[in-house]
């Protein structure tokens, strides 16, 4: 029982893991198009 | 202030693809059905030798099956680098090699898992798990290479994907050629009836939050390398500007 617990915990955690790290990247990439819509409005004025 | 025509501004993205409502909806369409198979998975009988550890078999194969994919798209999108140029096969295999990272790894510590059940021991230096072992091996070394390696090292990594796919064979044909303890290719086709129905359902599921996954990572290298060619093209007006 242990085995099989740990064995779809570990597979469970990395997928979601991995999901969290690509929401992170996602929210990084959202920060950046924020400081570039910021340098094309001065850049446009 | 007007930007001249070469250095006009193109329009800027709302926002990364991967916040759509759709995106959403089939992430919890994937997890809706891996739910699905975990419910299949408890309801499967029992195996009459190994008992509750096989049951690790319904998430173990198909993390496999998605190794050898993601190595698979990873060549493919290398290829179309290498000898294209094109930047979305690049980012493509990019994407697909962090996803067989990810199910490599899990591949990597539920087989063990399972091996010390039914074995006795964690690991085995047979054909079977030391070609798998190399094979993620090479992927790791993909990603790193992306990351530490800089833009000459993208040459490097597409050639070392080629590598990894002529692994895939090695890895998936061992059990015939070599003496392995590891169960051989045909276990599927053994499979009882309840067995069988929760083992294709687990493998779809799985199949679906890969292609979701890829998805959502490949648009954010989309979205990422649209920020650096925007980023130039605003260095360049911001030049002109001053």
């Amino acid at each position: 029982m242990t085995m099989v617990a740990l064995a779809y915990g570990f597979i469970w955690l990395a997928v979601f893991g991995y999901v969290f790290t690509v929401g992170r990247r996602l929210g990084r990439l959202n920060d950046e198009l924020d400081d570039l819509r910021r340098r094309m409005d001065r850049v446009k004025t | 202030m007007t930007i001249p025509p070469a250095l006009s501004l193109p329009t800027m993205p709302t926002a990364p693809a991967p916040t759509s409502t759709r995106f959403l909806a089939a992430c919890g369409g994937a997890f809706l059905l891996l739910f699905l198979a975990c419910l299949a998975v408890a309801e499967a009988p029992l195996e009459s030798v190994m008992g509750l550890v096989q049951k690790i078999f319904y998430f173990h194969v198909p993390c496999a099956w998605l190794l050898m994919l993601s190595t698979f798209v990873c060549a493919g999108g290398s290829i179309a680098y290498l000898f294209r140029g094109s930047e979305r096969g690049d980012r493509i295999a990019l994407s697909a090699a962090e996803l067989g990272v990810l199910f490599g790894m899990c591949v990597l510590v539920s087989g063990p898992l399972w091996a010390k059940a039914a074995w006795g021991v964690y690991w085995q230096w047979e054909a079977r798990l030391t070609s798998s072992l190399l094979l993620w091996l090479m992927l790791v070394a993909y990603v790193l290479a992306r990351r530490y390696g800089g833009p000459s090292a993208r040459q490097l990594a597409a050639a070392l994907a080629l590598f990894a796919a002529v692994d895939i064979p090695l890895v998936y044909f061992s059990v015939r050629f070599f003496r392995s303890i590891h169960p051989q290719t045909t276990v599927v086709s053994t499979l009882g009836p309840g067995m069988r129905s929760a083992f294709w359902l687990s493998l779809l599921s799985f199949t679906v939050l890969w292609f979701v996954l890829m998805s959502l990572r490949l648009a954010v290298e989309n979205a990422q390398a649209r920020i650096v060619e925007l980023e130039v093209l605003l260095d360049q007006a911001e030049e002109k500007k001053s």
